[in-house]
């Protein structure tokens, strides 16, 4: 069997479909986190199951939301689990009436039936499951309650049949049979209304005879119809709510309690800024840097242990030197950041999950807003703080064709976690106890940099007008620990198999072609290298940025089209090579190939990677979302210039400080 | 410029109410389709009873409490709504 995941935005879809085929899709707390159809397998059974982008009506708004109706409509799913949030019924049985106008067997999920109490409401759901006629099953998908039960009445087919109930009032239900008679195909109550309500998906069924009913109805009622069957089918659902639904109380919530301090008049933007600060702090000053030695020390060790191993058995110099100052040093460098990555993944995880980040999208759309951003592009840039390609993928909720190509152009410049590195690496050695103050201060130049940047791309490429900002808040919620941990692992592993295969692979034709001249010639001076004869032709692009013709930072910062992290593996293994160093740490040693640096070159050389092309991934993603190849190249090279002139503008204000 | 206040039973547009203030819808207007579409599926529809919960820190957006839930809908948008003060 086929089942459809159909409900709300942020009504537990995802969640519920995690709880049921025990993966673990992304999940958060803010409307729309699902932009994309995913497949499972139910537990213990062989039932498909579809989790779906959230919709409030089977009129899509987003693009997103039109992947839901075209599913539900058209791929026929024999059985559709309507998700109802039970704590906000009357908006969610809207979508259910719609649903049981097709031709499908509904079943009805209350969830969130944990938080009722905390609201004060009590459900009656035999009296709901009466009225509707449709089997209603009380759960809650973060708790796992109910769960059980609803997988059993699927598994037996104890569902009730949908017999199209009427929800309409006379006249109306006249129209809508009478047009339902002359059409021979399926959902044809469904398509009777949508024909009535002129949908421009049906326009080949649209007759004269449609057009004098709509024309009658619109008439009595003195409205248009699709005001007119809204509000009748909202009528229905308040009748229904009236009689299943009993709100005790009046209680103030905590939501209501905590939004009074997180969305008051002067505090909402310091605390804002506060907790984002807080996060580089964590990730990148105190906690970051003091893991960093240690691991710096294990993998040192495992260098040491590995070049002695591979002496003892008689291995040539250029094997020691591959598996040492190629492989060991290029991979060694990354992952001496994982632990600052688990903090960082840890911290964006608590901002999706808990319910800030809606707010974060509310208090600021006024400010995007005059900047020709939708508050809704603020998902996008903190979702892109762990990685840019969900990041981009999430620019699918705004409704804005313009906001939100502006919103996918932008958000590669926030700093994403494969930039930690690069950021950990430079912020750490050149700006020593201010470490976190300076990751921190490139995270708000990304901000100011997005903001800038949409101004002029407003100004010269997109003029339409600002479009609506529709969103619900969702209420506060503790985060799930088990997601968490998942979600955190998850990150984290693939970080780590990407530096085990991508990274991997990289370091060796670095080795390459560091070792080797265009001869083929092994052990010549890096001087003569391959890579460096590359590096050379390039240099002159980075020289305003870093007062020095470098190759080795010219080809470490195209690397970082492959991977970001890849520029730091890079580095490392061309100064281990240069001089004879295998630590990490000591890739800015004075004598050194990168011993030119400076805290200004340093901080410009940050931006630069930071803000310019993203990863081959990214570009990808973007190439997707904004439909052409020509936009996704315009994009880049956009990025890539704003980085350019960033970098030589530090470097210059830099130097001057260095001067005075 | 200060803001004029609407009292009860005078009709104005959504936009004009402030923080704390209930109203009935009485109409929708405004030429953007899909907008109203969207704020009919919301649950934005005549007669229905809103609250002015909560008002973003920069005046802008305003959250609503609608039909049990809370809806985030700017100003802008919220001039195309008729409403009754209550």
């Amino acid at each position: 069997m086929r089942i459809a995941l159909v409900g709300n935005q942020n009504s537990g879809k995802s969640t519920l479909f995690n709880t049921m085929t025990g993966d673990n899709q992304k999940i958060g707390n803010w409307p729309g986190v699902t932009i994309d159809r995913k497949e499972g397998t139910v537990k213990g059974t062989n039932h498909t199951i579809v989790d779906l982008p959230g919709i409030y009506s089977l009129s899509p708004y987003t693009s997103e939301e039109e992947i839901s109706r075209n599913f539900v409509f058209e791929e026929r799913p024999d059985l559709i689990i309507n998700i109802v949030d039970a704590t906000s019924i009357e908006r969610s049985l809207y979508l259910t009436t719609q649903l049981l106008e097709l031709d499908c067997k509904v079943i009805l999920a209350l969830n969130m039936s944990d938080l009722l109490e905390k609201k004060s409401l009590v459900i009656d759901e035999e009296k709901l499951s009466s009225l509707l006629h449709t089997s209603v099953v009380k759960i809650s998908a973060l708790k796992g309650s109910g769960i059980d039960e609803l997988i059993k009445l699927i598994d037996e087919g104890r569902i009730l049949d949908n017999p199209h109930k009427k929800i309409y009032q006379e006249d109306l239900e006249e129209a809508i049979e009478d047009i339902a008679k002359g059409l021979e195909m399926v959902h044809s109550r469904f398509v009777s209304v949508k024909l009535l309500e002129n949908d421009v998906k049906f326009a080949s069924l649209q007759s004269k005879d449609i057009e004098a009913k709509r024309h009658q109805l619109e008439q009595k009622y003195n409205s248009d119809i699709e005001e007119i069957i809204a509000n009748q089918r909202y009528e229905y659902v308040v009748e229904v709510k009236k009689q299943c639904v009993v709100k005790k109380e009046y209680k103030e919530t905590i939501t209501d309690k905590l939004d009074k301090v997180f969305l008051n008049k002067w505090a909402a933007l310091p605390i804002f800024v506060v907790i984002m600060f807080a996060i580089y702090f964590l990730a990148v000053g105190v906690v970051g840097s003091a893991t960093v030695d240690f691991v710096d020390g294990l993998v040192g060790k495992f260098s040491d242990f590995m070049s002695e191993w591979l002496a003892s058995v008689n291995a040539s110099p250029w094997a020691v030197s591959l598996v040492v100052d190629g492989i060991i040093a290029g991979v060694g460098a990354v992952l001496n950041f994982v632990p600052q990555l688990i903090i960082l993944f840890i911290c964006i995880c608590l901002l999706e999950t808990t319910g800030y980040m809606s707010r974060i999208a509310f208090f600021l759309d006024r400010l995007f807003k005059k900047f020709g951003l939708s508050g809704k592009s603020l998902i996008p840039f903190i979702v892109g703080s762990g990685c840019a390609v969900p990041g981009i993928m999430s620019t699918r909720t705004i409704e804005d064709e313009d906001e939100k190509r502006m919103t996918i152009m932008l958000a590669p410049f926030i700093p994403c976690s494969a930039k930690l590195p690069i950021i950990a690496l430079f912020a750490g050695f050149f700006f020593d106890r201010y470490n976190g103050l300076v990751s921190a201060s490139l995270y708000f130049l990304a901000v100011v940099t997005i903001l800038i940047s949409a101004l002029i791309m407003k100004k010269f490429f997109f003029k339409g007008d600002s479009s609506a900002f529709i969103s619900e808040l969702p209420e506060y919620k503790l985060p799930n620990l088990k997601y968490l941990l998942r979600d955190v692992w998850d990150k984290t592993f693939s970080f780590i198999k990407r530096a085990g295969t991508i990274i991997l692979l990289c370091s060796v034709i670095i080795w390459f072609t560091l070792s080797f001249s265009w001869k083929f010639q092994y052990g010549v001076d890096v001087e003569d290298s391959i890579l460096a004869s590359i590096g050379k032709c390039l240099s002159w692009i980075f020289y305003p940025m870093l007062g020095e013709l470098s190759w080795g930072a010219t080809v470490s910062a195209i690397q970082g089209l492959v991977a970001k992290e890849q520029v730091v593996s890079s580095m490392a293994v061309i100064a281990g090579l240069a001089d004879d160093v295998t630590e990490g740490a000591l890739i800015f040693s004075q004598t050194g190939i990168f011993g030119f640096f400076n805290p200004a070159s340093a901080y410009a050389f940050m931006v630069f990677n930071l803000f310019s092309a993203p990863c081959f991934g990214a570009i990808g993603a973007m190439r997707r979302e904004l439909g052409t190849t020509k936009k996704t190249l315009i994009a880049v090279a956009f990025q890539t210039g704003v980085a350019w002139i960033l970098g030589c503008i530090v470097f210059g204000i830099g130097s001057l400080i260095m001067l005075l | 410029m200060k803001k004029r206040i609407y009292n009860k039973g005078e009709e104005c547009h959504m936009s004009d109410l402030i923080k704390g203030q209930k109203a009935l819808v009485t109409g929708l207007h405004g030429d953007n389709l899909a907008l109203r579409r969207r704020l009919l599926d919301m649950g934005v529809t005549t007669g229905v009873e809103v609250f002015i919960k909560k008002i973003a820190p920069m005046g802008d957006p305003v959250d609503i409490e609608i039909r049990g839930y809370e809806l985030c809908i700017r100003k802008s948008d919220m001039r195309n709504i008729d409403v009754k003060v209550i």
